[in-house]
């Protein structure tokens, strides 16, 4: 019992929150919050342009760009893609999205075969596209910077802000090993500090332009610029579907207990389902 | 019943060609089909694939008359797109329908199998496609 007074000494010290110990704790920095929308928030989106509906690909587009418009790769990078051109061409096209990984940015708007839609949202603009689970951009539009402390992603981190009736987007920390593709057999990893500068706006009413100006220091020797077209739909048939990737890689099937199951079918090494032999 | 027979022993044979792969699906080129040469197959349809990322056909016919029908497996782009730019539906066909398919075969001729470019319903006339690049102007029906 005589010990009380010391042990009660120590409790004082260990309580938590007690201020002799606040003053040796670390600093935590407080919170950032996204604050909730005010009511000005929302009407103010309606003053931005109108880029409702679905934008599909000008594929036609992208083609012809592979020839007139090619990125300006680097020795190195362009013997690659030399190289895959002449696979493609002879039938045996590498794959370059194996496994369903994302076409990623900015390949995706480079070769999607595939529509999207790009939603308004207060401090962000949200672009959503069809056939993969994972086609989803994340454009923040509340003024807050790029991270200090870099997280790579497929689709990178963005930040967008309005000149007029353009976005404009800025997107850095893209995954080193993200392929810069012209299309779907062509294309290297980026190797890191790939750099992406798009202006996006109404070309014509339902025509929308992403303007694009990519810096990938490690497999171009200059930023490329590129321009891709989308045309705008309104027709219902059009609405984006849900898309899994993976469920290309299996069948429906109803197993011996009577249960919807998926089994695995068989593909080739260059992603086309396996054909019977002769 | 002897059709559903043949269905039946086709979808069998289609799912044993699934031991063994290792290979996965992905976006990919179609280079690996011959898209200079366009062929048709008469036949039964065994099962339609309506999946992400490439609709697949599976066919029991034969390329030429009298020949004996064999499993021919046919390609295509996303739903999505061939709803857009074919007027598919999930239900654009059924298992036992007598179609007629041109298309452009692998490039391998040991396989049978192609990119498919047209399909005719034999008992509806119905006909879907399967053009990406006809969806490519603003403000379609």
């Amino acid at each position: 019992m005589k010990h009380w007074p010391l042990a009660g000494l120590f409790a004082v010290f260990l309580v938590p929150g007690h201020p002799a110990l606040a003053q040796n704790a670390p600093k935590k920095p407080p919170a950032i919050i996204n604050p909730a929308p005010t009511a000005q928030d929302w009407a103010d989106l309606g003053k931005l342009p109108d880029w409702s509906g679905v934008w599909n690909p000008n594929i036609t587009d992208q083609d012809k760009q592979v020839k007139t418009n090619p990125p300006p790769w680097n020795d190195l990078a362009a013997g690659k893609i030399k190289q895959m051109f002449a696979e493609e061409r002879a039938g045996a096209p590498r794959l370059i999205f194996f496994g369903c990984f994302p076409e990623a940015h900015p390949t995706w708007m480079l070769v999607t075969h595939n529509a999207m839609e790009i939603l308004f949202t207060p401090g962000r603009v949200t672009v959503l596209g069809e056939s993969d689970g994972n086609r989803l951009r994340r454009i923040y539009t509340d003024g807050r910077p790029h991270p200090d402390v870099p997280d790579p992603t497929f689709h990178g981190h963005s930040t967008g802000h309005w000149e007029g009736d353009t976005l404009v987007v800025d997107t850095v920390d893209i995954l080193p090993e993200v392929a810069l593709a012209v299309s779907e057999a062509a294309g290297v990893p980026n190797n890191g500090d790939m750099h992406v500068i798009e202006r996006i706006h109404l070309a014509d009413k339902d025509v929308l332009h992403d303007d694009l100006e990519i810096i990938a220091p490690h497999i171009l020797t200059a930023p490329w610029k590129t321009t891709r077209i989308f045309f705008r739909q309104r027709a219902r048939k059009f609405d984006i579907v849900e898309g899994v990737c993976v469920e290309g890689d299996y069948s429906e099937r109803i197993d011996a207990n009577g249960d919807h199951v998926f089994v695995p079918t068989p593909r080739t090494e260059w992603g086309n389902i396996e054909a019977p032999h002769k | 019943m002897k059709q559903i027979l043949k269905v039946a022993t086709a979808l069998a044979l289609f799912g044993s060609l699934a031991l063994g792969v290792t290979s996965v699906a992905a976006h990919h080129s179609s280079t690996m089909y011959d898209h200079s040469k366009t062929m048709t197959i008469k036949g039964v349809v065994v099962e339609l694939r309506w999946v992400n990322p490439h609709v697949s056909l599976s066919i029991n016919g034969t390329l030429n008359d009298g020949e004996a029908p064999e499993l021919w497996v046919m390609e295509m782009t996303s739903p999505g797109n061939l709803v857009r730019a074919g007027g598919w539906r999930r239900d654009a066909v059924k298992p036992g329908d007598r179609v007629e398919v041109d298309f452009s075969p692998l490039r391998d001729a040991d396989k049978r199998g192609g990119a498919l470019k047209r399909l005719l319903v034999v008992d509806s006339g119905e006909v879907f496609t399967a053009n990406l690049r006809e969806q490519e102007r603003p403000g379609l029906e």
